[in-house]
């Protein structure tokens, strides 16, 4: 008969902890901490792996010099799920709901629905770039982080054929068997990052480029304007037979061709494709400065946007803080080079884009109506 | 005592005004045209326009910005005293010779000095001819220093590199409005006119050539070409038909000339004070310009006109009047609590009244000779911040009418705008926006938001800093004030916590429109956000009551590291240790701030007397 009781009232207990001031100055003392130990880290790891290491992970390690981590802060979604844990159970359990308290509830629901939209964020949230040259026409976006072994077959006249192998999967050395393919690749060496040089011996490779080039293991780099010549040394097996080692990089401009049942195909360790189902040719670009200086004015990219069903034919002007939206994605000016001719769109697939847009309204309204009824009360008993 | 009262009761009705008109009418000078040492009138010079980074200024903020790039200064120091930054622009312009002898080149890093062979001494400040050997040597320890990406140049690369820039501009500004060290300059126009331009017209009507001329002629247009390539400012506006003004350099409306019927009026008015300069003639000098400023009234009205009015503006000075005004508030205040305690009040209230006008007028003017929201930079956020807080620390002080708002809000004020003036050397404060700043909506919201949440953390900071020195040196004074200061803090906190969430917010929503990303964990978004956060901290350790009103007074004094690390250290993080000159200093300044507000706030800790009464 007490058992149930215990039970709720230790439930209660429980809500009322997780929502009291105390717990809330906690989450939010230890968020202090975590967002300036994620800033401070940006210095020297790098924009991006400090936002992987701070705010994307359950907890923050660090290296001891014994050699193991040990997990020194917890990290963005532990911090995040106390906070959301927190704002839930204050209003199962702090809130005596009322006027009074209208502005206030409001706050916290508005932030719930901010957490909420961050976490999905960063789960969902696809980051791309597409460079694309004046006149040219592009049917996908490349990623800047991750990178894929794609083997293309281009027999026929009208489409390529792409087998895109994903990083994860190429990085360890072993065998890739698929039947897209008549072959089997076999990751014989992988390096996150190296140097590439004119081989004075032997190459790394037996067929192609790889047998006048040598390799050297770098140290990977994480800093946001380097990049990593992720490079692989592969052979290729067809019919239980060798046809010889391949060196893949990169770090190489030009494909490797492999000749196999009468056709070729090439080979690329390249930035990861993201294919859409429409296109995008960059008609106009233009890079305006201030007279008689470089400092940029505006960037824009006029572009014709061709939808692969074929009914939407049309243009569309990118410039700063005017992005296209189009499918689900965003397209925004990011960057530029070669002379003007080359216009570096970011692509950004984010399909809860909208939530930090409502769930700040509800905020903003929320503490606008407590401070204003609490500043009401203070000049009354002021006056 | 009764009579020191009723003197402190009949003092209060007027001093008070009477202290504000004086100080209004002490102000009123300021606005006229300052007098130079040079021997011919320079005030008019100074109004002239240019365009040069992208704006159009007049000539004298060309001078200003330009001699701070290289000294660290606004003024040229002197055997003689100091002379102004338009008289030093003058000598640049017009007699290379004589500028290349002027102490201007700030050199602090020693490993340059030792490059260069010069003693580290007492001296800060190098003259052109002392550097003029060693250029080639400069430019090639600036060029290997360039190899290397920014953030990872170490100090030497980095102050190498500046030096080189600087000889650069020097250079450029020398062969701005007319060749280095030319003479004769109308002269070399009117024999253009009379005998290069006809024989060229023999040329190409008759076939009939001069080679002579022809030579001579090319010669010129050699010269034209050079001046045209290193120009450092664009000084002659041309009407473009459908297109407004075109505003060009000497040399290129000097090549102009060959496509046109005439002279730009400004080649001939500029070479006539050049000529008129090197001869010390006066007359001919103020004639030329005067001429010339009549020419721009009726052909470029707009520029010619609000140009004049930066001019005002940059001899006024307001920022620097409004900092001593504060001051003094602050001081009267503090005087207020030792003698005449109502009159010294209102007359604090008075001096703050006066400064923020001028402080708001300096900020008008700003906003309305830029078109922009006020804060574009870090120089005028200095500036915003400071503006807003007093404008907070006013209401306060009406609502309250203790002193406390006027003492606070005075010290803000004075600080906010002592950092501005420090700031200014980072070249033209009114510099133009990069093209993903250019947005005067956002600019307008997001970062006027963020500013004023700077602006009330601050408040409230000093507001607790208040309390603890009263607290721990005037225990008496405190008991009247304590609640009113509770209150108001609280009120500030709210107030803060409001306008720092929005203008994250928003400036989420921006780069959310700019760039695809609500959130991208950046250090300027971050610093914003832990400013937020504190202060929802100590709202909720305030309704949990796990502080009461110390504990309140001490947390907002760390508001204060919170918002000067968000404010500053993020600046200071890219360039971080290797930084150089300004952010330097400013580091050092930084470090000072927060080790003073982590002292003040264990003063607020420190147990009390065991007798002592805890307020």
């Amino acid at each position: 008969m007490m058992a149930p009781a215990r039970r709720r009232a230790s439930a209660k207990g429980w809500l009322s902890a997780v929502s009291s001031p105390k717990f809330i100055t906690f989450c939010i003392a230890v968020s202090m901490v975590l967002v300036f130990a994620g800033t401070i880290a940006q210095v020297s790891m790098g924009t991006f792996p400090a936002q992987k290491r701070f705010f994307n992970s359950w907890w923050v390690f660090a290296a001891t010099p014994w050699g193991f981590r040990v997990p020194v802060l917890p990290g963005g979604l532990t911090v995040g799920l106390l906070w959301l844990s927190s704002l839930l159970a204050s209003l199962f359990q702090r809130f005596k709901y009322g006027w009074k308290s209208a502005g206030l509830v409001l706050a916290h629901v508005g932030l719930i629905l901010l957490l909420l939209g961050q976490f999905l964020t960063q789960t969902l949230a696809r980051e791309s770039q597409m460079p694309i040259q004046l006149g040219h026409t592009m049917a996908y976006a490349e990623s800047t982080l991750d990178t894929e072994l794609a083997v293309v077959e281009g027999s026929d006249p009208k489409f390529d054929q792409v087998v895109s192998i994903p990083y994860s999967r190429f990085s360890r050395p072993g065998e890739i068997k698929t039947p897209l393919l008549p072959f089997v690749i076999d990751v014989q060496r992988f390096y996150r990052n190296a140097q590439l040089t004119m081989a004075s011996a032997a190459g790394a490779a037996t067929q192609g480029v790889g047998a006048r080039i040598a390799v050297q293991q770098e140290p990977p780099v994480s800093s946001d304007d380097d990049s990593n010549a992720v490079t692989a040394v592969v052979e290729i097996k067809a019919g239980g037979q060798s046809l010889g080692t391949w060196l893949l990089s990169s770090g190489l401009g030009a494909p490797q061709t492999v000749h196999v049942d009468g056709k070729d195909y090439r080979l690329y360790i390249r930035p990861k494709r993201y294919y859409f189902p429409f296109t995008l040719t960059l008609k106009d670009f233009r890079h305006d400065v201030y007279p008689g200086t470089d400092i940029p004015k505006n960037f824009s990219s006029l572009v014709r946007l061709d939808s692969e069903s074929g009914h939407e034919h049309r243009d569309a002007l990118i410039y700063m803080n005017h992005p296209l939206r189009y499918a689900g994605l965003t397209f925004y000016q990011a960057s530029f080079g070669q002379n003007d001719t080359l216009s570096v769109l970011q692509v950004v697939r984010n399909p809860v884009w909208i939530t930090p847009y409502l769930s700040c309204a509800i905020v903003i309204l929320g503490l606008a109506i407590h401070f204003l009824m609490s500043l009401q009360a203070y000049s009354r008993r002021a006056a | 005592m009764s009579s020191k009262k009723s003197l402190d009761d009949r003092l209060s009705k007027r001093l008070p005004v009477w202290l504000a008109v004086a100080a209004a009418l002490a102000l009123l000078p300021g606005l006229r045209a300052p007098s130079y040492r040079a021997a011919v009138p320079l005030a008019d010079f100074g109004r002239l326009p240019a365009l040069g980074g992208g704006r159009i200024k007049p000539l004298d903020t060309v001078a200003r910005t330009s001699l701070l790039e290289l000294s660290g200064r606004q003024t040229l120091a002197g055997k003689d005293g100091s002379r102004a930054a338009l008289e030093w622009l003058a000598e640049v312009s017009f007699d290379a010779p004589s500028a290349d002898k002027e102490n201007v080149f700030q050199i602090d890093d020693p490993d340059v000095l030792g490059v260069l062979d010069l003693r580290q001494g007492r001296r800060r400040l190098y003259s052109f001819n002392e550097l003029k050997g060693d250029l080639a040597l400069i430019q090639k320890q600036a060029d290997e220093a360039n190899q290397v990406r920014g953030s990872s140049r170490s100090r030497y690369q980095s102050a190498i590199i500046s030096l080189q820039d600087k000889l650069e501009l020097y250079q450029e500004l020398e062969n701005t409005l007319q060749l280095a060290g030319a003479g004769n300059i109308a002269f070399g126009y009117q024999y253009l006119e009379g005998k290069l331009l006809p024989a060229l017209a023999e040329h190409f009507k008759h076939r009939h050539t001069d080679r002579t001329a022809m030579s001579e002629l090319g010669q010129y247009v050699e010269q034209f070409q050079f001046l045209a390539k290193v120009a450092a400012f664009f000084p002659l506006p041309v009407r473009v038909s459908g297109q407004g003004l075109h505003w060009m350099s000497v040399g290129e409306a000097s090549i102009d000339r060959l496509r046109t019927d005439s002279f730009h009026p400004g080649l001939i008015a500029y070479a006539s004070m050049g000529d008129a300069w090197r001869s010390g003639d006066a007359a001919a000098f103020g004639k030329a310009v005067e001429d010339y400023r009549t020419w721009l009234a009726f052909h470029a009205p707009g520029p010619a006109s609000w140009v004049s009015d930066e001019f005002v503006f940059n001899s006024f000075d307001p920022f620097f009047k409004a900092s001593l005004l504060y001051l003094a508030a602050f001081l009267l205040v503090f005087a207020s609590w030792l003698v005449y305690p109502k009159t010294l009040s209102r007359c604090a209230f008075a001096l703050l009244a006066v400064a923020f006008v001028v402080h708001t007028a300096g900020l008008g003017t700003r906003i309305w000779l830029q078109g922009r929201p006020p804060v574009t930079n870090l120089y005028s956020s200095a500036v915003f911040v400071g503006w807003a807080a007093v404008l907070l620390g006013l209401f306060l002080e009406r609502l309250t009418r203790r002193g406390l708002g006027t003492m606070v809000a005075a010290a803000i004020g004075a600080m906010t705008l002592v950092v501005a003036l420090h700031l200014d050397n980072q070249g033209d404060t009114m510099e133009m926006m990069r093209a993903v700043l250019d947005s005067n909506f956002w600019l307008a919201t997001h970062v006027t938001c963020i500013t004023i949440g700077y602006s009330s953390t601050f408040l409230a900071g000093f507001l607790g800093v208040l309390y603890i020195a009263q607290e721990r040196l005037a225990p008496q004074r405190l008991a009247e004030s304590a609640a009113t200061l509770e209150r108001m803090v609280y009120g500030v906190v709210c107030f803060s916590t409001f306008f720092s969430f929005v203008g994250t917010i928003l400036g989420g929503i921006w780069a959310d429109q700019s760039w695809g990303r609500f959130w991208g964990w950046d250090p300027k978004e971050n610093g914003a956000l832990m400013i937020v956060l504190w202060n929802a901290a100590i709202l909720h350790m305030l309704w949990g009551k796990m502080i009461g009103r110390r504990g309140l007074m001490v947390a907002v004094v760390f508001g204060n590291i919170v918002t000067a690390l968000s404010w500053f250290g993020v600046n200071m993080l890219g360039i971080g240790l290797h930084s150089y000159g300004f952010m330097d200093k400013a580091f050092n300044w930084l470090v000072v701030f927060v080790a003073a507000q982590l002292l003040i706030m264990a003063a607020g800790l420190w147990p009390d007397e065991p007798d002592g009464v805890r307020p």
